[in-house]
């Protein structure tokens, strides 16, 4: 109650505390710690809404809580707690969910400022455009293990959440799943989906027995990137071999198929039996369609009666207990039966229609995934997990500990106080990380305050976006649900089509309902139309423009793209990637390259700015700071062709070819070079190599002034760190790199970057899986920074140093020192039921 | 994870109990962290806010015993911050007023009060824990204790937090720890095409750290220095002008009298360094503890602790700023002479 107590504060900043009105949204980790750094300061009028219970597992970091608090409601029980700090405060706490209707926009008006410590992606989608709307400052935090995130989001003047892309959750293609897994995590989502093909709600797309149409692999190359790289002309044979044998044997996976659930009962949950249809019919199965195995280890089959002879008994319950050991397959074989046991009692349980629903901490329903994952990890010979780590894999739990809440929420109300005295523009966004950045910070500022994204979907003024969506399978009820709800968060849609003014889907209930099971086509929604929708109660409107795809079968049905441009340049790309040997005009590309890496935005544009993106922290120190890396030749050799790559890469001519409005492809590239590294995780094959090779016998020199190329290097690397920076924290830094080879079709890549940059949330900042050459491809990284001629400069970006010279490419370096500064906070709740990989 | 490393930790195994508590943050830094921070002895002293956040923190993470010395009372600028002492405790002990609420953070630790002076203390005393955390104090103080901790190889912290302004010191000696090492490694498969993944090695690394001397004689104003200064922002300068505060009047600049101590900082800070970058509006927020800036220097202190016990991640070495106006967390290495 600082603000009580006279002298503490400077006077201005005593009343504007004393009067304010606040809201914090999310009674969590972080939540708890502002709502106790808000009432000590002296705020007194307060509202806090949190939906949540108390959890066991909370009590680590949200101190508020204690034991006797488990179940209770968490925004209730923080009211609690935090008004024995300070009596004299006001707080109203809503045990709810801030989406609810019962939240307006004239509910988020009343405060002068909003706090977010959520937990989830739709709900800070939701808190940003309700404060967008309400024209009321947010202060937006997060957590992730040693990781934290401040920032401030103000209509007008600074970037909003959705500003920026963030990834997706990761998804694998089914064939990965049901036939060739190849790492802990696909039996892990096997296992899940065979628990709910057993006794949970069983979905179409989670199906479990081998997948007897599996296509031809180069598909699941593209759309997996998991699969070991053949050659093309191999593969369609095959393919065709596979889809002959696979004709006769259909019809059995079918019936099998469709029945599991059925058969699981009609066996009595026979623990044999069922062990032996998943582990060994399905196995051998797989196996005859021989030439799945041509290039992968062949998966061995487990039969129940050699495994354990003796059947199971009852006594093996201890070893389900050994939560961090890795179970021996004798063992996962007790722990399946004993789970087995328990879960069909559940089931048989149940009324009528109803199923089980998964949940980590449903002890039997996380002993099973972990006991049938480890099984199938052995047969395919994959690494087996411990429960442990399964359970994190399968719940996808994000670390947290009170420390990083604390450092966080300080920062959050630090900043409140700063909002409050006007100096919006000081409140630049802060990161916290474990280990300091190459000037010794580990709370870092960012450098500057970005502003909005002129194309942003929700917060431009006119917003509309592309959706790539197969108009021929999507019915519109799929279209509301999973585009508009699931994807762009809105919560009661009304959609139109723009040309006629047809009403497509209703918010009133009942009034569109014959639309809903009709394909998009069927309604004449194809390539071209325009959709107007309205979401009421978020006061957000958009338009959508159609742009039809005929999904492969592993694709994923529809996608959104933030910028309509970003749709076709690829391929014309492509055709200039064809030729890389042709001159090139570097200075068209030059130019080109600074419209499409500048924010966007007309004032950026040009050479007259220069001065203005020229680095900000130059510094010659630090090298000093760099680890020598020797890194083993061969591929410090591959970083070195990728250093030349860079300048080699540009279109022939090309500049009368493209189309002006593809100027302005803000992400093209760098969507681009993501593929591109994605396609390639490894090093440039030998052919690609002698390719470069070649290039590097012939050096294209970068035309243009100093600081011209000084601004375009500082415009990539803060694009980079605007565009990308969800993706940093585990793929290291990438938007320096160029596209390997050229991409092969828009719609694949985009696929591609869809289930690659997953990647990043799937596995959390846990473990980092990017390959070396995501991280360096461009610059050398090896030995200390130096500058080799005049020209060399260093710059600091993304927490690394890099050196950078216009006139001789190859002195480009880059030090190894890397720290994830840049990146949001994405984590997502792991209470919800619904949200699985 | 392997069950070797569960093994080769003389300690018993964690309770499901605790396995249960403690499970988001053993998936952070993992069991055998978990289970030294079961064996870990804290001082914690000085109980004003930043003493309470410290404390919550250690508590949480599940340390073996944490101990709370203080001999002053509960004052009203304690509400700014000390949420461990409730509104009744005013003008009774603090480190006493702060049990209750400190033993429902985390029933598992044992946690005691002490309200003897901290300058009564001697080696034997401080001898009984890991970690020795010293709030206030003043520079006099902190080096007895400190080479007290250097000679008992015991390791201190000093730190303390002014308005919004906070610092700490960290004198580890020599301090060895295990730091993931992100290397490349090349994985060959049948194609014979060269795959590169990312391991993360553990390596041991040892790191001396100097006592708290070598602050004390850290010149500021030289010429070396200033550039940092100007780049980092006047941090390490407030420090020293605080310091020198109370080093001078052997008290905290006061809110209760504002604008004479205000006038005070003034005077020291043109006289340590004119024309600094120091400006007036930061000398205006340095009075009682502000509760955002007490959790976020209580916040990197109990980091540090926890690095510390569990040898795991590099201790900041050794002086860290934090920077209310831009709220910059940064640390300078002050070498000993």
């Amino acid at each position: 109650m600082a603000a009580a107590i006279d002298g503490v504060f400077p006077s201005t900043l005593q009343e504007l505390v004393k009067k304010a009105k606040v809201l914090v949204v999310g009674a969590g980790g972080i939540g708890c710690e502002v709502l106790k750094n808000l009432v000590l300061s002296g705020f007194s009028d307060i509202e806090i809404i949190d939906l949540d219970t108390i959890d066991l597992s909370n009590l680590n970091r949200q101190f508020l809580f204690h034991r006797e608090h488990v179940g209770k409601s968490k925004a209730r029980v923080a009211r609690e707690s935090a008004l024995s700090f300070n009596p004299d405060a006001k707080i109203t706490a809503y045990h709810d969910s801030v989406t609810s209707t019962d939240y307006g926009v004239n509910f988020f008006k009343k405060f002068d400022l909003v706090l977010s410590a959520l937990d989830n992606r739709a709900a800070r989608n939701h808190v940003n455009r309700m404060c967008l709307n309400a024209d009321v400052p947010l202060i937006e935090s997060g957590t992730a293990g040693y990781n934290g995130q401040v920032e401030l989001i103000k209509r007008g003047l600074t970037q909003c959440y959705e500003c920026t892309p963030k990834d997706k959750q990761r998804s694998f293609p089914g064939c990965t799943i049901r036939n060739t897994p190849s790492e802990p995590i696909h039996c892990i989502v096997w296992a899940k989906h065979l628990f709910n093909q057993l006794f949970g709600e069983s979905l179409e797309d989670e199906d479990i027995s081998p997948d007897a149409a599996d296509p031809d692999a180069k598909e699941k190359d593209e759309a997996g990137g998991d699969a070991e790289p053949k050659a093309d002309g191999q593969e369609k044979e095959k393919g065709e071999e596979s889809k002959e044998e696979d004709k006769e044997a259909t019809a059995n996976g079918n019936v099998v198929r469709i029945n599991t659930r059925q058969w699981a009962k009609d066996c009595k949950y026979d623990a044999g039996k069922l062990f032996n249809k998943f582990f060994n019919e399905d196995i051998t199965y797989l196996l005859r369609m021989s030439n799945l195995w041509k290039t992968r280890k062949a998966p061995v089959p487990v039969q129940w009666d050699t495994l354990l002879p003796d059947g199971s008994s009852g006594d093996q319950k201890e070893v389900a207990k050994q939560h961090h050991k890795i179970w021996s397959i004798e063992e996962c074989g007790h722990v399946f039966a004993n789970a087995l046991k328990e879960l069909s009692a559940n089931f048989l349980k149940l009324e009528g229609d109803d199923t089980l629903s998964w949940d980590k901490d449903d002890q039997p329903a996380m002993d099973f995934v972990a006991a049938c994952a480890n099984v199938r990890s052995h047969i395919f010979n994959i690494e087996r997990k411990s429960r442990f780590e399964i359970k994190s894999m399968a719940g996808n739990i994000i670390p947290a500990i009170a420390t990083t809440n604390a450092i966080t929420a300080g920062i959050s109300v630090m900043r409140a106080f700063k909002v409050l005295e006007g100096k919006l523009e000081q409140c630049k966004a802060v990161y916290a990380r474990l280990r300091p950045n190459a000037r010794n910070h580990f709370l870092v500022p960012d450098a500057s305050l970005p502003g909005p994204n002129p194309n942003c979907h929700v917060c431009a003024s006119d917003p509309a976006i592309t959706l790539k969506i197969d108009t021929k399978r999507i019915r519109i009820r799929e279209l509301r649900d999973e585009v508009l709800v699931k994807t762009l968060n809105m919560l009661n849609p009304d959609v139109t089509v723009e040309s006629n003014g047809t009403i497509l889907i209703s918010s009133e209930e009942g009034e569109t309902e014959c639309n809903e099971g009709k394909l998009l086509s069927e309604l004449n929604i194809v390539d071209g139309v325009i959709l107007k929708c309205d979401d009421f109660f978020q006061n957000y409107e958009l338009s959508i423009i159609i742009s039809h795809f005929d999904a492969e079968r592993d694709q994923t049905l529809f996608e959104v793209v933030a910028d309509a441009s970003q749709l076709k340049p690829k391929e014309e790309e492509q055709k200039k990637e064809a030729v890389p040997e042709e001159k090139e005009d570097a200075e068209q590309k030059t130019a080109k390259k600074r419209a499409a890496n500048g924010e966007g935005d007309a004032k950026d544009d040009g050479p007259s700015t220069s001065k203005r993106s020229r680095p900000t922290e130059v510094d010659e120190e630090d090298d000093d700071d760099c680890l020598v890396i020797e890194e083993d030749e061969d591929e410090a050799d591959v970083v070195a062709v990728a250093t030349d790559k860079l300048s080699v890469q540009s279109p022939p001519k090309a500049g009368t070819k493209r189309k002006p409005s593809e100027v302005i492809e803000d992400e093209e590239d760098i969507t681009e070079i993501l593929d591109s590294s994605d396609d390639e995780p490894a090093a440039p094959t030998k052919c690609k190599r002698s390719r470069l090779d070649e290039s590097l016998s012939n050096p294209v020199e970068l035309v243009g002034s100093q600081t011209e190329q000084m601004s375009l290097a500082s415009r990539i690397l803060q694009q980079g760190s605007r565009l990308w920076n969800g993706l940093n924290a585990a793929r290291g830094f990438h938007i320096l790199m160029r596209p390997a080879t050229p991409a092969s079709g828009t719609m694949q890549n985009t696929q591609l970057m869809a289930a690659t940059s997953g990647i990043a949330q799937g596995s959390g900042l846990l473990s980092p899986s990017s390959s070396l050459l995501q991280q360096v491809a461009g610059f050398k990284v090896k030995g200390r920074l130096k500058r080799r001629c005049k020209d060399c400069y260093i710059v600091v970006r993304q927490e690394r140093g890099y050196v950078i010279c216009p006139t001789h490419p190859r002195h480009k370096q880059m030090s190894m020192k890397k720290r994830d500064y840049k990146s949001w906070i994405l984590t997502h709740a792991t209470q919800s039921k619904e949200r699985g990989f | 994870m392997g069950v070797e490393m569960d093994i080769k930790e003389a300690g018993v195994e964690l309770t499901e109990a605790e396995n249960e508590l403690y499970d988001r943050q053993i998936r952070l830094w993992g069991l055998e962290s978990q289970k030294r921070l079961r064996t870990a002895k804290i001082l914690i002293a000085g109980l004003c806010g930043l003493g309470a956040e410290i404390t919550k923190n250690i508590i949480l993470s599940g340390v073996n015993s944490v101990k709370l010395l203080d001999d002053k009372s509960v004052t009203e600028a304690d509400f700014c911050s000390q949420f461990l002492a409730a509104r009744e405790s005013l003008n009774t002990n603090r480190a006493e007023a702060s049990l209750v609420r400190a033993r429902a953070l985390n029933p598992m630790v044992d946690i005691s009060a002490d309200r003897e002076p901290l300058k009564e203390k001697t080696a034997e005393f401080f001898g009984q824990f890991d970690v020795v955390v010293v709030n206030g104090e003043t520079n006099e103080e902190l080096l007895r204790i400190d080479s007290i901790c250097r000679e008992l190889g015991v390791k201190f912290i000093a730190t303390d937090v002014w308005g919004t302004f906070g610092f700490y010191f960290a004198s580890l000696q020599k301090h060895s720890y295990v730091e993931d090492v992100i290397k490349h490694k090349v994985v060959s498969n049948p194609d014979k095409k060269k795959k590169y993944e990312t391991v993360s090695i553990p390596t041991q690394r040892e790191v001396d750290y100097p006592g708290y001397s070598a602050w004390l004689d850290f010149d500021i104003t030289a010429p070396s220095y200033l550039r940092k200064l100007k780049r980092n922002g006047p941090g390490v300068l407030l420090l020293s002008v605080l310091q020198k505060f109370r080093t001078t009047h052997q008290r905290d600049p006061s809110y209760k009298t504002r604008a004479a101590d205000l006038e005070l900082l003034r005077g020291i800070r043109d006289e340590l360094l004119p024309n600094s970058d120091l400006t007036d509006e930061a000398l205006g927020v340095i009075f009682a503890q502000i509760s955002p800036a007490v959790a976020v220097v209580g916040g990197v202190v109990a980091q540090e602790v926890i690095k510390v016990v569990t040898k795991m991640e590099a201790p900041h070495r050794n002086l860290f700023v934090f920077d209310p106006e831009t709220c910059a967390g940064y640390f300078e290495t002050i070498e000993a002479k």
